[in-house]
């Protein structure tokens, strides 16, 4: 038995009471004359033992009553195996509300999250004062409140557009319950518990919490939804995703791509397929499209932004520099050939020093360290702020700005450093692009890109790798520009565009992880061997909240027994008289 | 025996300052029947015995005593209430007319009026209430007076411990005003010795008589029976008045007190609501245990709450 009010025992003191003022009255009475003092010694006489046992028996009785009292409000709580109408013992509780874009899901008319949002609140609405309380939602992030808090936070979530990893979610609450030093500890994972939800690996959970998980719904909507879309050769290509029972269930579905509002193609796709768009002919410029597809029961993933940026070829001298190397004048030629650069002109030039009279310049170290400075003179003379400055150690390509080249091996390389007192040129025209080791490797500094490695199979990688031509097409026809890539983000569906000064330079598409357009559930296996979880039916759910700690509160009990208590006094005070 | 009527009152408010009782205040009924208290406070034991037995006389019609022989002496006209046996039927049947026969006791009664003036009689339940000593000397000394104006000997002791004032019985006139200063001759006393008093009686009670013991009673039963029985052995009427104030009654007070006994000192501490119930119990088992004895023995037993009105009290005499 336990105490939701232990404080209150303190009250026991007041037991004493009824025997103290039994004591305090045993003070020296008044006096009276009473004639017929006979008659009244007889009574007494006669009545003594009828008078002490009244006496033990009222003073027990109001010893009891207060007692009873005190016990009340104490809240005693008494174990029960029963979970329902009853308290419990304190428990660290986390409530996992997972309102993930597939929670948007209409399931006969309502909502997926809203069926969610309430079995969350029957977990809040049942727990105490003495409780320790989480909620976790599709941003991972574990809200500690009180009840009314959290159960006002799940009355305002709304759908959001961030993937959950239940995983990785059902680890962290459990570990942040294990922390508390308190005898029960819950974790309440409410999902639609996709499959694609479950992360890698597996949630490990401590000894001693519970995880219990809301089943899902028997049958999941067949669902498709626009998992990517990017612009290729002039056309659209368009991944479909989706659960594999939606073509069964409604066929193939009609893709339509509009271009700043107008339609401009549509495809018929089924899950699974990539389908292309022929974009129609467009003047230089960013262009931004939205693929719509035809509605289902989750709408959040049937349309997608689409921007890509529509730019003549670079420009390059009408002979490459002999100092770029054969790697790099092999894949001008073939970027030529594809038309994706242009000989004879003076836009951009790739060398082992600064072009004169072109306007930007590619440079790569010169092939014999005694050039170096002769290359960092012609550097300077440019006005450039950086300069080829000692070898630097082997190391891993890294960098944001072009992606396709992360992770290549660097063999060799010279470190890059800003001339002036170690500052790397902190103007707008300054920018590291890449890294190695956590050093410049490529640099923007100003009209200048400044590589750290030569081109050649010698000194990186990056030559022999299939991500090598577009890499220099990138650096040609993007990064000489200034432009900065298309990158996209999960988020909620649209599209912010990068500028500097008057110039758009890059954009970020927003969009909902592809992952969330399969609905289908977790096989109840699955969910016990990568969350360790209870999959409960609503129903069980409710019965095992809380029901490894059920408790009884005693105080009404108490207070009847209390009722009993002055009822039986009132008697003998009144009664025995 | 006639039956008593008793006029309703509407309030004692209603009576003006006493002078005469019959003369002054023709409207003002039964003073007799009036609260003890209020009455009290109009005069002294004589002016206050007068009215009540003014009072009384005017509610009866008949000797309240009678002695042991009558003799005719005059007609009067019925009277509704008269009893039917004195009515002369001789007349009704000659003259059709009501007439009854009045009598007049031949030979004198010999009364002794015994008034217990020990300590206990001292005292009263309230402020508002005569002592049962104060009750007991206007109640004597009424009963003293109507004996007398029956022309019956009437004689009074006093006693506690011991006899305190003797006043043969005697018939002549200035006996009342003789019995009246012996009553107040007597202060209050210490204990209660009653068989004492009452041996000392049979003494001064040659001839076969009335004795009338007022007294609360507060004192051996047995003993005091034991001298009552002898009296009644010795053919005297025997009647006992037992006085009792309602405080005595019914148990009350303080949540809890100490009772002593004034004529000792004996004390007791109680708690009157736990006790109330059980001592009112024992008081009418005691009241009854007196009762019982005295009809056993042929006395005349009655129980007189001290605010009962006098003419009440003495009604139960008559």
């Amino acid at each position: 038995m336990t105490f939701l009010h232990p404080l209150a025992l303190v009250g026991l003191a007041a037991a004493a009471i009824p025997a103290l003022l039994h004591l305090l009255e045993r003070r020296v009475p008044p006096e009276a004359e009473f004639p017929p003092l006979r008659y009244l010694s007889e009574t007494e006489r006669q009545n003594a033992r009828r008078l002490k046992l009244r006496h033990l028996l009222l003073l027990m009785l109001r010893t009891a009553l207060i007692v009873l009292i005190v016990l009340a409000a104490a809240r005693p709580l008494f174990p029960t195996q029963s979970s329902s109408g009853s308290l419990h013992a304190p428990t660290a509780l986390a409530v996992i509300l997972d309102n993930s874009p597939s929670s948007g899901v209409v399931v006969d008319g309502r909502p997926a999250l809203e069926r969610l949002k309430g079995a969350a609140r029957g977990s809040l609405t049942r727990a105490a004062a003495s409780d320790r309380l989480w909620l976790v939602l599709a941003d991972g992030v574990a809200r500690a409140g009180t009840r009314e808090a959290l159960l006002a936070t799940v009355d305002s979530v709304s759908v959001s557009a961030r993937r959950l990893d239940l995983t990785a979610a059902v680890g962290a609450a459990t570990r942040l319950v294990d922390a508390e030093p308190l005898p029960a500890r819950e974790v309440h994972v409410v999902s639609d518990l996709q499959r694609t939800a479950l992360g890698t690996g597996r949630a490990e959970v401590p000894r001693g919490v519970r995880v219990l998980a809301l089943a899902p719904p028997s049958q999941a909507p067949a669902n498709r939804g626009v998992g990517a879309a990017r612009v290729t050769a002039g056309a659209a290509a368009i991944d479909i995703v989706g659960a594999p029972g939606a073509v069964a269930e409604h066929g193939a579905a009609s893709v339509t791509l509009r271009v700043r509002g107008r339609e401009v193609g549509r495809a018929l796709a089924v899950p699974g397929s990539t389908v292309g768009i022929a974009l129609p002919s467009l003047g230089p410029g960013w262009w931004m499209g939205e693929v719509v597809l035809d509605a289902d029961e989750l709408r959040a993933d049937d349309h997608r932004w689409l921007v890509w940026r529509v730019a003549p070829p670079a420009r390059l001298a009408a002979s490459p520099s002999p100092g770029a190397g054969p790697f790099v004048a092999a894949a001008l030629a073939v970027l030529e050939d594809a038309q994706r650069v242009h000989r004879g002109g003076t836009e951009v030039t790739i060398g082992d020093r600064p072009g004169a009279g072109t306007l930007v310049s590619v440079v790569v170290p010169p092939s014999e360290r005694a050039l170096i400075g002769q290359a960092n003179r012609a550097l300077a003379a440019r006005g450039g702020r950086w300069r080829f400055a000692a070898a630097g150690t082997p190391g891993p390509i890294a960098g944001p700005v072009l992606p396709t080249i992360a992770g290549l091996q660097v063999t060799r390389r010279y470190r890059l450093e800003a001339e002036r007192d170690g500052r790397r040129g902190t103007g707008d025209d300054t920018m590291v692009l890449a890294t190695v080791n956590g050093e410049p490797w490529l640099v923007r500094d100003g009209r200048v890109l400044l590589l750290g490695s030569r081109l050649d199979t010698g000194w990186t990688a990056l030559p022999a790798a299939p991500a090598f031509v577009p890499f220099i097409d990138a650096l040609v026809n993007r990064v000489a520009r200034g432009e900065a890539p298309i990158s996209e983000v999960e988020g909620a569906p649209r599209v912010e565009f990068l500028t500097r000064g008057a110039d758009t330079v890059g954009a970020t598409v927003y969009g909902l992880d592809p992952r969330e357009s399969d609905l289908t559930p977790a096989s109840p296996a699955l969910v016990h061997d990568v969350l360790g979880a209870e999959l409960l039916d609503e129903a069980a759910f409710v019965a095992a909240r809380f029901a490894g700690a059920g408790r009884r509160d005693g105080s009404g009990l108490l207070l009847m027994l209390a009722l009993l208590s002055a009822l039986v006094e009132l008697a003998v005070a009144t009664r025995t008289r | 025996m006639t039956g008593i009527t008793i006029p309703r009152l509407s309030s004692t408010r209603d009576i003006p300052l006493f002078i005469s009782f019959r003369e002054s205040m023709p409207d003002v009924q039964r003073i007799d029947l009036l609260d003890p208290a209020e009455v009290a406070r109009f005069g002294g034991i004589e002016i206050v015995a007068r009215g009540v037995v003014e009072g009384f006389l005017s509610g009866i019609h008949r000797s309240p005593l009678r002695g042991f022989s009558v003799e005719f002496t005059e007609h009067r006209a019925y009277q509704p209430g008269d009893e039917l046996r004195y009515l002369d039927w001789k007349i009704l049947a000659r003259a059709d007319r009501l007439f009854v026969k009045q009598f007049e006791q031949e030979t004198n009664l010999r009364a002794m009026i015994l008034v217990d003036a020990s300590r206990s009689m001292a005292w009263s339940g309230a402020p508002s209430r005569l002592t049962k000593r104060a009750y007991a000397d206007r109640l004597a000394a009424a009963l003293a007076l109507i004996l007398l104006r029956q022309r019956d000997a009437t004689g009074l002791i006093t006693f506690d411990e011991v006899v305190r004032e003797v006043v043969p019985a005697r018939v002549k006139s200035g006996q009342w005003a003789r019995l009246v200063r012996g009553l107040v001759d007597t202060p209050d006393g210490q204990g209660t010795v009653a068989e004492a008093a009452l041996v000392r009686l049979t003494s001064l009670l040659a001839r076969r008589g009335l004795v009338v013991l007022v007294s609360d009673l507060l004192f051996d039963r047995e003993l005091a029976l034991t001298a009552l029985r002898y009296l009644r052995h010795r053919g005297h009427q025997v009647i006992v008045l037992h006085l009792m104030d309602p405080g005595e009654a019914e148990l009350s007070g303080p949540p809890e007190v100490r009772y002593r006994d004034p004529e000792s000192a004996a004390s007791v501490v109680v708690r009157p609501r736990e006790l109330a119930r059980a001592y009112q119990a024992t008081v009418r088992r005691e009241i009854d245990a007196w009762r019982m004895a005295c009809r056993r023995h042929g006395i005349a037993y009655y129980h007189v709450l001290t605010d009962m009105p006098f003419g009440m009290a003495l009604r139960l005499l008559a």
